[in-house]
C-alpha cells in the first residue's frame, strides 16, 4: 500500500507504468508531510486509512 | 531478459521535419535536437569497441538499462561528435555506481544535475573548454557531452521533468553541466593524477551538483582571505549540510595560493575548518538535526571538526577543489552537492580512448 | 530518413497485483519507511487506525537507509513472508 502526497501523484503513476502496473491504485493525501504537526498527520492518516481500506479489499 | 531491438522511425527526408518529429515524440529538453539518423548513430558507436548492446548503466527504480546503442543515439541528438563519446560513456560508468545514486539526485525536489568534470589529456584532444566562460556556452564538446548526459536521463531512464524529476525550481545545469579541468597554469596535480590513474589516462568525475554559487573576491591577496570568502559561500544557510562540495578556483585566486606554496590538501583543510555554522545559528533557521550533528561529531569525527559547530561535509576530502576559468577575474565558484544526508557521493572513472581515430567533423 | 529511438531497449515489464484481502480483521501489517521527515510518524498514525479498528498487528518496521533507492531485495522478501500487507510512502 503506497501513500503519496498529491504533487507526487504523477510520479507514482509514471513509475507504476514503467514497472508494468499502469493501473496500480495508491493512496493520495494532502502535501506536505514533513512539516506537519501531529494533529495534521492524524487528519491525513484518516484520509489515507479510508482509501487504503478500499484498495486492500477491492478484488 | 534480452533487450529488444532498437526501434527505427521512418520520417520524411527533410531535416526540419525530422527536428519537428523529435519534438513531437517528446525526446528533447525543449531545445531542438540533431535527428538521430541511423548512419550518424553507427558512426558514434564506432567510438567504443564493445558490442552496441553492452549495458553501461542500470536504473534500479525502473529496471531500465542504458546500452551503448542508446547512449550513442542520445549523443547524436545532443550534438556530440564520435570523439566525445568515450567521455559520455565514462560519465555514465561513474554515475552508475550505487554510491552516486543518479536516480535520487535527478528525481529529487532538490534540483540537482550531474556536474561532469573532465581531467587529463583528452580535454585538449577533443577541444574542451577549461578557460574563459568555463560553465557557459560556446564550446561544442562541453555543451554536447553535458547535454547528452541529460537527454539519456530523460529518454532512456524516463526521468521526465514534472513527472519523475520533481525538482522544485530546477537548475540551469539540467540543460548541460560539463567542464574541463584547467591544466594550463595549474600548480596542483590534475584530478586524474590525484585520483590515481596512470599517466596519460584521462578521467571523468561525476558530482550531483545542486546549483552554482559565484564567489567574487578582487581585494583578497592571501590564501586565507580567498578561501575565507569561498568557505562563507559553502556555509550559507541555504547550502550547509553534511554533503560534499566542488570548488573551482579562478586562475587569479589560484595564483595567490600557489605563490604562498599552498597545496590542495592545505586548501581543503582550510575550507573545511572555516565552512561552518554554530549550532545556535542552525537552530535559529530550523536546520539543526541531532542525527546529523551526532554523525559529524561521533568517535570517527575528523580531527578538524569543532564542537558546537556544524561543518559542511564530514571532512576535507569531501571538497573537490581544482582550477578552471579565464585568466582575468577574481571569480571562483562553489557547487554544493544535492545530497544533504550523503546519499550521493561523487564518483570518478577512467576514460577509455576510441579504438580508431574519430573524425572531428 | 531513418531515426533511431533514443529510449531504452529494456523489454516492457508486466507485473501483477497481489490478490485482494478477504478481510482486514487481524491482518499483519509491515511498514517500510523511507527516512524522510515525519515518514515514520505518518505511517504509524495510519497503521494505528488499522490496529484500533480491525485488530491488526504491526509485525515489522523497516527503514530505508536511502530514501531514493529501492529497498534491498532481502528487506522486501523478509517483509513479504511475515505480513499480509505493507504500508509505505513515496516522495517527500
Amino acid at each position: 500500500m503506497v501513500i503519496c502526497t498529491t504533487p507526487f501523484e504523477v510520479t507514482a503513476k509514471n513509475i507504476a507504468r514503467v514497472l508494468g502496473l499502469p493501473d496500480y491504485p495508491f493512496v493520495k493525501v494532502q502535501h506536505p508531510i514533513g512539516s506537519c504537526t501531529l494533529p495534521e498527520l492524524k487528519t491525513r492518516a484518516e484520509v489515507a486509512y479510508e482509501q487504503a481500506r478500499a484498495i486492500l479489499l477491492e478484488p | 531478459m534480452a533487450a529488444v531491438a532498437p526501434r527505427i522511425h521512418d520520417v520524411p527526408d527533410d531535416v526540419l521535419a525530422a527536428i519537428d518529429f523529435c519534438y513531437e515524440q517528446g525526446w528533447t529538453d525543449g531545445l531542438p535536437v540533431v535527428p538521430p539518423e541511423v548512419g550518424r548513430v553507427k558512426a558514434m558507436l564506432a567510438a567504443d569497441a564493445r558490442p552496441a548492446e553492452t549495458v553501461i548503466a542500470h536504473h534500479p527504480a525502473t529496471g531500465l538499462d542504458l546500452s551503448l546503442h542508446a547512449a550513442a543515439v542520445n549523443a547524436v541528438m545532443a550534438g556530440c561528435l564520435p570523439a566525445h563519446f568515450p567521455v559520455l560513456v565514462a560519465a555514465y560508468e561513474a554515475m552508475n555506481r550505487p554510491e552516486f545514486n543518479f536516480h535520487g539526485s535527478t528525481a529529487s525536489t532538490g534540483g540537482s544535475a550531474p556536474l561532469i568534470v573532465v581531467s587529463g589529456p583528452i580535454t585538449d584532444e577533443i577541444g574542451m573548454n577549461a578557460d574563459v566562460n568555463l560553465f557557459g556556452p560556446g564550446n561544442r564538446a562541453n555543451a554536447a557531452i553535458g547535454r547528452a548526459v541529460r537527454l539519456i536521463l530523460r529518454n532512456v531512464f524516463q526521468m521526465l521533468p514534472g513527472i519523475s524529476d520533481k525538482s522544485t525550481q530546477g537548475n540551469p545545469g539540467k540543460y548541460s553541466f560539463c567542464i574541463a579541468e584547467r591544466s594550463r597554469g595549474n600548480p596542483w596535480p590534475l584530478l586524474c593524477e590525484a585520483q590515481g590513474y596512470p599517466q596519460g589516462t584521462s578521467s571523468v568525475t561525476a558530482f550531483a551538483g545542486g546549483g552554482f554559487c559565484n564567489v567574487e573576491n578582487h581585494g583578497g591577496n592571501t590564501p586565507e582571505q580567498i578561501l575565507g570568502s569561498v568557505a562563507d559561500a559553502m556555509a550559507n544557510y541555504g547550502c550547509i549540510t553534511l554533503g560534499q562540495s566542488v570548488v573551482i578556483l579562478a586562475p587569479e585566486h589560484m595564483r595567490i595560493l600557489a605563490d604562498a606554496g599552498w597545496t590542495r590538501e592545505q586548501a581543503q583543510d582550510c575550507l573545511f575548518t572555516l565552512a561552518k555554522r554554530s549550532v545556535e545559528g542552525m537552530k535559529s533557521v530550523g536546520k539543526f538535526r541531532d542525527r546529523e550533528y551526532d554523525r559529524q561529531h561521533d568517535d570517527k569525527a575528523h580531527g578538524l571538526v569543532e564542537a558546537g559547530f556544524v561543518h559542511r561535509g564530514l571532512g576535507p576530502s569531501d571538497i573537490l577543489i581544482t582550477m578552471g576559468g579565464g585568466d582575468a577575474g577574481g571569480h571562483s565558484c562553489f557547487i554544493p552537492s544535492w545530497s544533504r544526508g550523503r546519499s550521493s557521493l561523487m564518483q570518478h572513472a577512467a576514460i577509455t580512448p576510441s579504438p580508431t581515430p574519430s573524425p572531428q567533423s | 530518413m531513418q531515426l533511431y529511438s533514443p529510449m531504452s531497449t529494456t523489454p516492457k515489464r508486466k507485473a501483477f497485483r497481489a490478490p485482494a484481502l478477504a478481510s482486514l480483521d487481524g491482518a499483519r501489517i509491515g511498514v517500510l519507511e523511507n527516512g524522510k521527515l515525519n515518514a515514520e510518524e505518518m505511517l504509524h498514525e495510519v497503521t494505528q487506525l488499522f490496529v484500533e479498528r480491525h485488530g491488526c498487528t504491526v509485525r515489522l518496521l523497516k527503514s530505508k537507509s536511502n530514501a531514493s533507492a529501492p529497498a534491498p531485495s532481502n528487506t522486501i522478501v523478509a517483509l513479504a513472508q511475515d505480513v499480509d500487507f505493507l504500508v509505505t510512502g513515496l516522495g517527500d
